[in-house]
């Protein structure tokens, strides 16, 4: 279809100006059958071809050379008859790259497309709105400055004096096994878990006898130590014998309840009155 | 509804007839049409896509009546319940699978407008497959819309009512309107699944400006380069208004229909075959606008063309100004006087108040014993839009305050 249409659009263009030549010189009769043979062409059918045509291009340059107020078109390049043209529809396709795959998702379901798409876009702008403000960035620095410091004072006694600052090797597993215990871990990741119980009870032992030994150094020296952390005895379930009353205190064959264990058994007192 | 029955409304002529007996089935009073056509030599009384429309109607209620005159030039019609697609009333899983005759000459949107406008009203979910011969997904020269406009432009609005959840548009098969205009042998499931005691009252004072253009270019049958051609005029139009514009393609192939000649009972032959273009234009408030077209049904419309038109139509709905384009004014107006109570107000454009279907509308609903419209200038904005006050009726869903 496209060649047909370039094709239509030249003879038009030629018969336009074919008005003008008639008027012109006659000793170009080769070229004026050219022409008519065109204009019988474009209005009828194409006659077979029977002899080479003669050049039109010439002409028309010659003619728009002349008249150059009918038409600013000069005509085809040289051997138009066997260029083909090729009209492009499709010139600027739009790439995929304009419109996000989410866009299409949103857009092409079958759901009635909405608004989702604003959000997104507002949740991927809060990042640089972070960075960007100074006074929390500072105080994040801060932060990050007085927990090195921290680590630092905790920490140096397991320090090789010879490396940097940071950790390598077992030292590396030792920090980070007293920061595990100062935020709450019972024991040491490196405490013993299987050994004999005689060896157990001599560490023990060992290590009461050590305590006492600086206690007692301490106090010869004048020197206040901390308190001694009490070990609370672990008395919230009582054993009872099998069968006996879960309940207060059986004593001279008698069961004592203590106002606790009645409060307890009557629950919270509920004020409610009803007066009519 | 064990009440004194009602006297039917009388109203006449069929203009507007599928929004009144939407009307009528929201408000429950029964009403009565007369001269339907009555002067017409060949198609006397109801056409055939209204005649599709009751039993849509009937399909979707239960206990609704429709009596029919006998030249056609008069209907009677008594309301019933809207159930939607409750198992038990003509739906099979859940889906009720409405057949549209070949003759239908109106596209799927004459369906689907009117009952989304019955959907979040009913008792169950509406969930209805339109199949047959007369499915057109296209625009159609009579106006209609295409179904992606109606999903695009029509249905985002429902959010604004609280109407969000569990709601599709399928578009199964596309079709164009066929040679004579008449069928296209699509198929669209339309599912509505947020049933309401009552829409919520709007406020839509702010239009905002259009900060993005979307659109789907469609063709069945034809070409894909067709669609390229539509999408690049329209973008040239479009492009040095908005940056962001996309115009989506979908290529399909064109659907068949058994020949109905006894001779040759297995020759299928190919409908709806063509291509189009919607266009909806989304504002910084949510306000949308749209635009449709397609090729008519002799056929004969380059693609290019199509495409600028297309976008003119565009640029001229949003040049009517207002914070809903005509197309949906209808449905949002209908919805505003459904709600509660209460005051919704809404800015239109001038030229879209003043058109026939909103004035006819507003005569309607008050006919239907809705109130009255409250009119006056907008002060905001340089543009004489109008801001207009509706009250709701306040009763809402009779469905679902029964169950």
């Amino acid at each position: 279809m496209a060649p047909a249409l370039g094709k239509r659009k030249r003879r038009d263009q030629i018969s336009d100006t074919e008005i003008n030549r008639e008027s012109a010189a006659d000793d170009r009769s080769v070229s004026l059958q050219a022409l008519f043979r065109q204009h019988f062409e474009s209005t009828f059918e194409p006659l077979p071809c029977t002899f080479a045509r003669p050049p039109l291009v010439h002409n028309i340059d010659d003619k728009s050379s002349d008249e150059e107020l009918e038409s600013d078109w000069d005509g085809f390049p040289e051997l138009y008859e066997e260029q083909v043209e090729t009209v492009h529809y499709a010139t600027s396709a739009p790439s995929k790259a304009d419109v996000s795959k989410d866009e299409f998702k949103t857009f092409m379901s079958t759901r009635p497309p909405s608004s989702a798409i604003e959000i997104s876009s507002t949740a991927k702008r809060k990042q640089p709105e972070s960075t960007d403000n100074d006074e929390s960035s500072t105080d994040a620095a801060n932060l990050k400055k007085d927990l090195a410091l921290q680590r630092l004072l905790k920490e140096s006694h397991l320090l090789d004096p010879q490396s940097t600052l940071s950790h390598s090797g077992q030292n590396r597993h030792k920090a980070l096994d007293l920061r595990l215990q100062d935020m709450g871990s019972k024991t040491s990741v490196f405490a013993q878990q299987k050994m004999p119980f005689a060896q157990r009870k001599g560490i023990t032992a060992k290590a009461i006898e050590r305590e006492k030994l600086r206690r007692r150094g301490a106090q010869e020296n004048g020197i206040i130590l901390e308190k001694v952390a009490k070990s609370r005895k672990d008395d919230s379930t009582r054993k009872r014998g099998i069968g006996a009353p879960s309940v207060g205190k059986f004593q001279g064959g008698m069961l004592k309840l203590s106002k606790k264990d009645v409060a307890e058994i009557e629950g919270p007192k509920k004020i409610a009155r009803h007066k009519r | 509804m064990a009440t004194t029955p009602q006297a039917p409304l009388r109203l006449s002529t069929q203009k507007a007839l599928a929004h009144r007996l939407i009307l009528s089935t929201l408000t429950g009073r029964p009403v009565r049409f007369e001269q339907i056509r009555p002067s017409s030599l060949t198609h006397t009384g109801l056409a055939p896509h209204e005649i599709s429309f009751l039993r849509l109607l009937e399909a979707v209620t239960n206990g609704s009546q429709f009596i029919i005159g006998l030249t056609g030039t008069e209907l009677l019609y008594k309301p019933g319940l809207i159930t939607g697609s409750a198992p038990g009333s003509g739906a099979s899983g859940g889906v009720i699978r409405y057949e549209l005759p070949a003759e239908c000459t109106r596209g799927v949107s004459y369906f689907l407008i009117p009952l989304c406008l019955l959907a979040p009203f009913s008792k169950a979910p509406i969930n209805v497959l339109f199949t047959g011969p007369g499915v057109i997904t296209s625009a159609t020269p009579s106006g209609d819309l295409s179904a992606d406009s109606v999903r695009t432009a029509i249905l985002p609005l429902y959010a604004q009512f609280g109407i969000s959840n569990n709601i599709e548009l399928r578009i199964l098969r596309r079709s164009n309107a066929s040679t004579s205009g008449r069928g296209g042998a699509g198929e669209v499931q339309l599912i509505f699944g947020h049933q309401v005691r009552l829409p919520k009252t709007v406020h839509m004072l702010n239009p905002g400006r259009v900060k993005k253009i979307r659109g789907v270019a469609y063709c069945t049958g034809v070409s894909a380069s067709n669609n390229a051609r539509m999408i690049e005029e329209a973008r040239g139009v479009l492009n040095p208004m908005t940056g962001d514009t996309y115009i989506f393609s979908d290529v399909s192939s064109a659907p068949y229909v058994t020949s109905i000649d006894k001779s040759n009972p297995n020759r299928r032959r190919k409908t709806g075959v063509g291509f189009g273009l919607s266009l909806v234009a989304e504002s910084s408030t949510g306000s949308l606008y749209s635009a449709d077209l397609a090729t008519p049904p002799a056929g004969g419309v380059p693609p290019e063309d199509l495409g600028r038109q297309c976008a003119y139509q565009l640029l001229e709905s949003i040049s009517f100004g207002g914070a809903v384009s005509l197309a949906a004014a209808p449905t949002v107006l209908t919805l505003m006087a459904m709600g509660s109570e209460d005051v919704g107000r809404l800015r239109l454009g001038k030229y879209v108040l003043s058109s026939e279907p909103i004035i006819g509308l507003a005569r309607d609903l008050k006919a239907f014993g809705a109130n009255g419209w409250g009119v006056r200038e907008s002060t905001t904005g340089l543009d004489g839009d109008v801001v207009v006050s509706v009250v709701g009726r306040g009763v809402g869903n009779v469905g679902r305050k029964i169950a």
